[in-house]
């Protein structure tokens, strides 16, 4: 269903709705998340921090590379760059220009389950980012210079974060591998291919679709004056009409029965290995104990692995462990970068006999307390700026519902006990379920 | 000396000490020599063991890092509140008595050298390499801080702690306290890091001003399989004390230092060649580099080059206009607020001062230093200080299907070599 430009009308016969209601307080820390709605189904976050004179201004839409099809994967992201072009009311180049002039700073994000926008600034220029960011919600020009021009930008930001990257081109190929049903499958920036046939008439549809009020959810923390933000967002975004959101068609992904495994061959001089286990959601039960795992595992010098396999052994020169944050379920990404005259072979055998420690022992408590206490700290260092305490809350009012989900975290990590962690390596390090990709230096790829 | 700020605002503190030397007095034969005696002083210190030591770390809740550069070197730590007294014992544990042990100073030179290796998998760190040692051909801003792998193999133990003993003394850091935690406790905080500190002066840097690489010098660093060019172009830049230091440094920011400035709009919103295209102004005790960087695929790599030139010509014949100037200046006053806005930054930018020498009202001066530069001193800097004939260009890419057309769009050449970019 195409959105209208014109606002919502309300009801026949109701009760008039307040056009920006006060819906709860989320205690995050000492503050408090104010959330509020529009009639049009546009939520606002609030937390005052006047810790400096300055205002974080973000934009999350619930749309990510999740909601693409086939064919025209990188879409999301391609809005990234659209979004800061023209619109009906401001030419090219003048949203950055008059963000700039402000002394702000801008820049945006795209992920599989959302992409977000955000503004910085001195806290007299709030207005500024409340006008530029509902004025391209609504009214943005897509024609095709506009298209052409971010194309190339786009084909060179993926030739330099995934064709000419090892590790970006490796992890591509990890989740192509591990992911057959679910879009978690295709790359967030987009096949080249793709990103070679976008139409204007596809963007269209695209923005139609997925940029609307009740699809994003604005976040101000910082140094403001609660009424004033309100009635800027109110006078703002009010006349913006709500879209029909189309029922999210993502499908399943199977349960994997068989290892998956890829070699690649790319000019670098040491073998790579990137192993992704099936991981759970971010909103699992699993999630916090698994983390902790990573942790004991990979994280920091005195982690398990890095001491048998960077100092004791001398196999590989860097190694990383991730549990994955998205919306669905995941994976556990492990990497390693072996030294030279060394193979993902022996680091595999080396890598079986510590899992199986995981799977069978307890970890030891002061491993546990130790790795509690490096994310206690983690999750300090994300909240030190505006910018950071918005971008915390954002992402877990989009991905789980719950804008204050990072202080719930660091709550639950506390709690986390040895047999938890036990019991989320039972489940998810299994090798049947997991994906193997090893990059091999390509012989020929000395020197022309 | 001591900076200290307190903030109440999360329950983190962050420690940095600073030494008012750096990769600079590394011994030519030694490159890297400071880098590997600060990261030497986590593997043992005191009855501590290097793994003892690591395990500490994480217990507390803390971060410990360290970063060398030619003229400074700087311990970081960020710790829990809770925690930061038994930090800062473990700090003063490792700068009071490092031990050194042979076996883990020979398990670092091994590291490194696997670091050394993996660099090359970073075509922005081979690009960066390659100019730095066109530009400062001949000066120890050239050196590479880590080292190479026939200098590494060259340090000694004797020579590292030689190097702690004579960098590491009383008279050589400062200190800067952020977070919380009251000032008093900082000050004793750092009275308890600097108590583990043997006497010692000052050190005086003897590091000669940079001189000027005459001519134009294309530098082609070749990698198999490119589908995109890393492109550094540039010179020597800026030097804090000059008179004309703020004026150029907005003149770099009309060029290259936002999204709307004119190489981002030239080279990306025109033509959609890079991903990026900037240019920036390094600062350090001497005169540092004007580097413009841009990354465009491989068949746009000479024509990018090409406008690159014409662009900077421009700038500098033509200088920025009114408008210009007035834009910038209103962005770099009214964005200050975001280089401010923590009291971690607030303390490193009194510690910058106080290490690197820089004018004493470097921070504290700046907006209003832009808001009174001119048009004139703008453009008279960028024509005083930035050369379009002395000029290095340094690119990563595939020789066989780029260099010609790169050497062709460069003008007239002083030089123009292709290293391999395994050749380190």
């Amino acid at each position: 269903m195409k959105r209208s430009r014109k606002p919502a009308k309300k009801r026949a016969g109701s009760v008039a709705e307040p056009a920006l209601a006060h819906e709860a307080n989320h205690a995050f820390g000492d503050a408090q998340i104010e959330r509020y709605r529009l009639a049009n189904g546009l939520t606002l976050l609030l937390l005052h921090d006047a810790s400096a004179p300055v205002v974080s201004y973000s934009t999350w839409y619930r749309v990510g590379s999740r909601h693409e099809k086939p064919g025209k994967t990188g879409l999301a992201h391609f809005f990234e760059h659209l979004m800061f072009n023209e619109t009906e009311h401001l030419e090219a180049g003048e949203f950055d220009r008059k963000l700039e002039e402000s002394g702000a700073e801008s820049n945006a994000a795209t992920w599989f389950d959302w992409t977000y926008y955000y503004e910085a600034l001195p806290k007299q220029s709030l207005g500024l980012a409340v006008k530029l960011e509902s004025d391209r919600m609504a009214h943005l020009v897509l024609r095709k210079p506009q298209v052409e021009s971010e194309r190339e930008v786009v084909s060179n930001e993926r030739r330099f974060r995934v064709d000419d990257d090892v590790e970006g081109a490796a992890n591509e190929e990890l989740y192509k591998l591990a992911f057959t049903k679910h879009p978690y499958h295709w790359p967030t920036i987009g096949w080249m291919k793709d990103i070679e046939g976008y139409t204007p008439a596809d963007c269209k549809a695209f923005y139609k679709t997925y940029y609307a009020p009740n699809n994003a959810t604005v976040i101000v923390v910082g140094d403001f004056a609660k009424a004033d933000v309100l009635a800027k967002v109110k006078r703002a975004y009010t006349p913006l009409a709500a879209a029909k959101i189309p029922t999210e068609e993502t499908r399943r992904e199977p349960m994997q029965k068989k290892e998956r495994r890829l070699v690649l061959k790319k000019p670098t001089p040491t073998e790579k290995m990137l192993i992704g286990y099936r991981g759970p959601a971010l909103g699992d039960a699993d999630h916090v104990p698994l983390s902790l795992l990573s942790e004991i595992l990979f994280a920091g010098r005195a982690s398990r692995l890095y001491k048998k396999l960077v100092t004791e052994l001398e196999l590989v020169s860097d190694l990383r462990g991730w549990v994955s944050t998205f919306r669905d379920p995941g994976l556990f990404e492990m990497y390693f970068t072996m030294r030279e005259g060394h193979t993902a072979a022996e680091v595999s055998s080396v890598l079986e006999v510590e899992l199986a420690r995981v799977r069978d022992e307890l970890v030891s408590e002061t491993e546990l307390d130790r790795a509690k206490a490096r994310q206690e700290l983690a999750t300090l260092q994300g909240l030190e700026t505006a910018s950071g305490k918005a971008e915390q809350i954002g992402f877990y009012e989009t991905v789980l519902g719950d804008p204050a989900g990072v202080m719930r975290r660091l709550d639950a990590l506390r709690s986390v006990t040895a047999e938890q962690i036990r019991a989320s390596a039972k489940s998810a390090l299994l090798r049947d379920s997991r994906t193997v990709v090893v990059v091999l230096p390509n012989a020929a790829s000395k020197a022309s | 000396m001591l900076f200290a700020l307190e903030s109440r605002t999360l329950p983190i503190v962050s420690i940095s000490m600073s030494t008012r030397s750096g990769s600079t007095h590394d011994p030519g034969d030694k490159e890297g020599l400071l880098r590997t005696s600060l990261r030497m002083l986590r593997r043992g210190a005191g009855k501590l063991t290097g793994p003892e030591i690591e395990e500490t770390i994480d217990r507390l809740g803390a971060e410990l890092s360290i970063d060398v550069g030619p003229s400074t070197m700087t311990i970081y730590a960020q710790v829990i509140a809770r925690n930061v007294e038994p930090m800062c014992a473990l700090m003063a544990t490792l700068l009071s008595s490092p031990t050194v042990p042979p076996d883990e100073l020979a398990r670092l030179v091994r590291e490194t050298h696997a670091e050394i290796t993996e660099s090359r998998d970073n075509d922005r760190s081979l690009a960066e390499r390659a100019f730095r040692r066109v530009v400062f051909d001949g000066h120890p801003y050239g050196r590479s801080t880590r080292g190479a792998h026939a200098t590494i193999d060259r340090i000694k133990r004797d020579d590292v702690l030689s190097a702690l003993r004579t960098h590491l003394v009383k008279g050589n850091v400062a200190i800067a306290i952020a977070g919380d935690v009251t000032v008093d406790r900082a000050r004793q905080l750092a009275n308890t890091l600097v108590g583990a500190l043997p006497e010692g002066e000052r050190i005086h840097d003897a590091t000669p001003e940079p001189q000027v690489q005459q001519g134009r010098h294309l530098v082609f660093v070749d990698k198999p399989e490119r589908t995109q060019a890393q492109v550094l172009m540039g010179g020597l830049g800026t030097s804090a004390h000059d008179d004309d230091h703020t004026a150029l440094a907005v003149g770099n920011a009309v060029f290259g230092g936002t999204f709307t400035a004119r190489l981002m709009k030239e080279v990306r919103s025109k033509r959609g060649w890079s991903y990026g295209a900037s240019s920036r102004l390094g600062v350090d005790r001497r005169r540092q580099s004007f580097a413009m960087w841009t990354f465009p695929k491989a068949s746009d790599c000479a024509p990018c080059v090409g406008l690159e030139l014409e662009l900077l010509e421009k700038w500098v014949d033509g200088g920025v206009t009114a408008r210009e100037l007035s834009f910038m200046a209103k962005y770099l006053v009214r964005s200050y607020a975001f280089d401010v806005d923590t009291a971690s930054k607030r303390a490193h930018q009194a510690l910058d001062v106080e290490i690197l020498g820089l004018p004493a009202d470097y921070y504290s001066g700046y907006t209003k230093r832009i808001e009174t530069t001119k048009l004139q001193d703008v453009n008279s800097a960028i024509k005083r200080r930035i050369s379009t004939t002395d000029l290095v260009i340094a690119v990563v890419g595939t020789a066989k299907d780029t260099f010609d057309a790169v050497r062709d769009a460069c003008g007239e050449l002083a030089s123009a070599s292709v290293i391999a970019f395994d050749a380190d």
